[in-house]
């Protein structure tokens, strides 16, 4: 039959024919959904990026990768809802109800990652940990108990439960894992993991400052151990705590929503908006209200800046968000106002417009501000990250070697939801499109 | 243009023999003032035999729009508009559900799929991605040295821009109209084709895991000059181009003072 049919281009009604009788693919239904994914970057050698091929080559045309420079995806078993970089290790923690909730990767010499049962000698441990490895914790009620935030310090981490209380493992010489310091304590190696139960409420929020611990519970009140020769611990003098005890100065009674910290300074936002800190202040972070270059207890910042949602301490400098969408930046380094401002002690806002404001899309707003030892980041609203500050060995994921000293873009392929900074790496928890 | 009325003709002092006043025969110099006879339009012939005119950015032959077009002195302020770098707006029409080979809709067709996931939420999310980098390719290609007080205030007021050659740069983008399988969306760019926006259809289709095509690419803006300056075709006569042409000095040399 077909023999009949004359030849020559195909008119118009057989390729409107062709095209209706074409079968249609479907890629994506109805119910697809947007997965959860971790992107990590920066320094891969301490394995806090935990991808083993980078630091130790499985095949032979893969070189060792010492910087990832640009965000980098990272396999995970389940969806991770909580990470915290430390000072060259990693905490990844999970809200499921297995019995693996929380895995570790980078460095371990302080068992701040738990024991990692060596394969080579089955009674030493890894010293560093190059892949997520999980860690196991002490549960009474392993699968139900669920496990809420996780925080690094430099030596030590915590993991906030929801019914469990707070644990402790790592670095324990200045009392900073809320137990008693016992003198020439060798912790690599250590299976020890203290639990902490008793605050007058359930803990909600727990973190790592350098050496020192502080934690919120739920009525607003907030505790500290660990180092205190800065005033970090808040506590009114400067010797060491290995208990944790209750905070008092002008937060004595001030509902608290947020603590942070990082280096050596702390701040605490209440309720109402005013921030208080506390802690090292060598860098102008406290110059606001005093001249010395510690304080040892809570004071409050008399700041005029409007309503504060939420602050991020870093090793120099600070960062606030106000209720408006305003992130404003005060202390020593590169602040993020260009490379003439390096060291103020009164707040500087940055300008919306670094932040992709303009008069075309007039509705974004900084949501979430966080803070590493010398970098800051900066989470949208529509799911963008803005990072600046010092690039210390690619940690910032622009791409490039050089500081950045105003708000750059890192491009991720998806909607960041949360960051968190470290010294000299930084993961993200990002929902693809 | 040949038509108008045209200069007068020079006009020149001779001294012409006429007869004298006294008696016959005698030829007297009079002074008089006459006019050139090389400036006689005989002699000259038409005012206008060419016209230069030179175009401003390319537009394709499946685009419409605002086409700049410059005529004799226009054309060296065609050439400092040019190296002002200015944005072009563009209306863009796309189509799901298909996908050709040459990312219109009058291309052979590569593959149809399903659209109906696709929402308005989606669509704005993978274009606040295409904004975000091409914001950073604005800031990489502009040439200017990051780490400089002057790079930080160019990029609070958004005045960086690449001064020089660059691929396509896609300053902003935002949704007009969203029916499914139809879409609009206002496109402002730098150093592009209409080529290239296709394509930019077609991979926002291929982002939302379905295909798109591109029915429209209209200019509505080119630097300076909007949809309002621009003649229809009912238009294009003298009057109506010496007219565009006045109103519009006024722009052109303050955009150029701005930014040369």
């Amino acid at each position: 039959r077909g023999l009949g049919v004359a030849a020559g281009p195909p008119s118009i009604r057989q390729l409107r024919e062709a095209e209706e009788a074409a079968p249609v693919f479907q890629y994506a239904g109805k119910a697809a959904r947007r997965k959860d994914r971790v992107f990590v970057w920066g320094f891969s050698y301490s394995g806090a990026l935990g991808v083993p091929s980078f630091v130790r080559p499985d095949a032979g045309w893969k070189k060792p990768r010492r910087i990832q420079p640009t965000p980098y995806r990272l396999e995970t078993e389940e969806k991770i809802s909580s990470a915290a970089c430390g000072y060259g290790f990693t905490l990844l923690a999970s809200n499921t109800r297995d019995i693996t909730k929380v895995w570790g990767m980078g460095l371990n010499k302080d068992s701040q990652l738990g024991f990692q049962r060596s394969r080579r000698d089955q009674t030493k441990g890894y010293e560093y940990v190059l892949e997520p490895s999980p860690i196991p914790l002490p549960l009474e009620k392993p699968q139900q108990t669920r496990v809420l935030q996780v925080s690094c310090g430099r030596a030590h981490s915590l993991v906030l439960t929801d019914s469990e209380g707070v644990f402790t493992m790592g670095n324990n010489s200045y009392g900073q894992c809320g137990r008693k310091v016992v003198e020439d304590e060798i912790y690599s190696g250590s299976h020890l993991i203290h639990q902490l139960k008793e605050f007058d409420s359930r803990v909600v929020q727990v973190v790592c400052g350098q050496d020192h611990s502080l934690f919120r519970t739920k009525k607003g009140t907030v505790y500290a151990c660990g180092w205190g020769a800065d005033g970090q611990t808040g506590l009114g003098h400067y010797n060491i705590t290995s208990v944790p005890t209750k905070l008092h100065g002008d937060i004595a009674g001030v509902n608290i929503i947020q603590v942070s910290s990082y280096g050596d300074c702390c701040l605490a936002v209440s309720d109402e908006g005013d921030v208080f800190g506390w802690g090292n202040s060598e860098y102008l972070q406290l110059a606001s209200v005093t001249e010395t270059t510690q304080v040892n207890v809570p004071r409050h910042l008399p700041f005029k800046i409007g309503k504060i949602k939420e602050a991020a301490c870093g090793g120099s400098g600070n960062v606030v968000l106000t209720e408006e969408g305003n992130v404003f930046v005060w202390g020593y380094g590169i602040l993020g106002k260009g490379p003439n401002l390096i060291e103020t002690a009164v707040p500087e806002m940055i300008p919306p417009s670094l932040f992709g404001w303009s008069d075309f899309s007039p509705d974004i707003r900084v949501a979430h501000v966080r803070c590493g030892l010398s970098q800051f980041a900066a989470l949208t609203n529509r799911g963008e990250l803005f990072v600046w500050g010092k690039n210390l060995r690619g940690c910032l994921g622009t791409g490039r070697m050089e500081d950045q000293y105003f708000p750059w873009r890192v491009t991720v392929p998806g909607e960041v939801v949360d960051v968190a900074c470290g010294v000299d790496h930084m993961v993200s928890m990002v929902r693809s499109f | 243009l040949n038509a108008a009325p045209g200069r007068a003709p020079r006009q020149r002092v001779r001294f012409l023999p006429a007869p004298a006043p006294g008696g016959g025969g005698a030829v007297e110099l009079v002074a008089a003032r006459v006019p050139v006879l090389a400036d006689h339009p005989l002699v000259r012939g038409p005012r206008f035999r060419k016209l230069k005119i030179g175009a401003g950015h390319r537009l394709d032959v499946k685009a419409s729009g605002v086409f700049v077009l410059g005529i004799g002195h226009g054309n060296k302020l065609l050439t400092h508009l040019h190296n002002c770098h200015l944005t072009k707006v563009y209306t863009v029409g796309g189509l799901f559900g298909k996908a050709t080979d040459d990312f219109s809709d009058t291309g052979n067709l590569v593959e149809k799929t399903t659209f109906d996931h696709i929402t308005r939420e989606k669509l704005e999310r993978i274009l606040a991605v295409i904004q975000g980098t091409n914001q950073k390719a604005l800031l990489m290609y502009s040439n200017i040295d990051m780490k400089t007080q002057e790079a930080y205030e160019l990029a609070v007021k958004g005045l960086i821009r690449p001064m020089g050659k660059s691929p396509p740069i896609i300053t902003a983008v935002r949704c007009l109209q969203f029916a499914l399988p139809e879409f609009q969306l206002e496109i402002h760019c730098l150093h592009e084709t209409q080529q290239y926006l296709r394509k930019m259809v077609h991979e926002i289709g291929l982002e939302l895991k379905s295909s798109a095509v591109c029915t429209q690419v209209r200019r509505i803006r080119d630097g300076v000059f909007t949809l309002d300056d621009a003649l229809p075709r009912t238009q294009w006569n003298l009057q109506s181009i010496q007219e565009a042409i006045r109103n519009c000095q006024l722009k052109v040399e303050t955009e150029l003072e701005k930014t040369l």
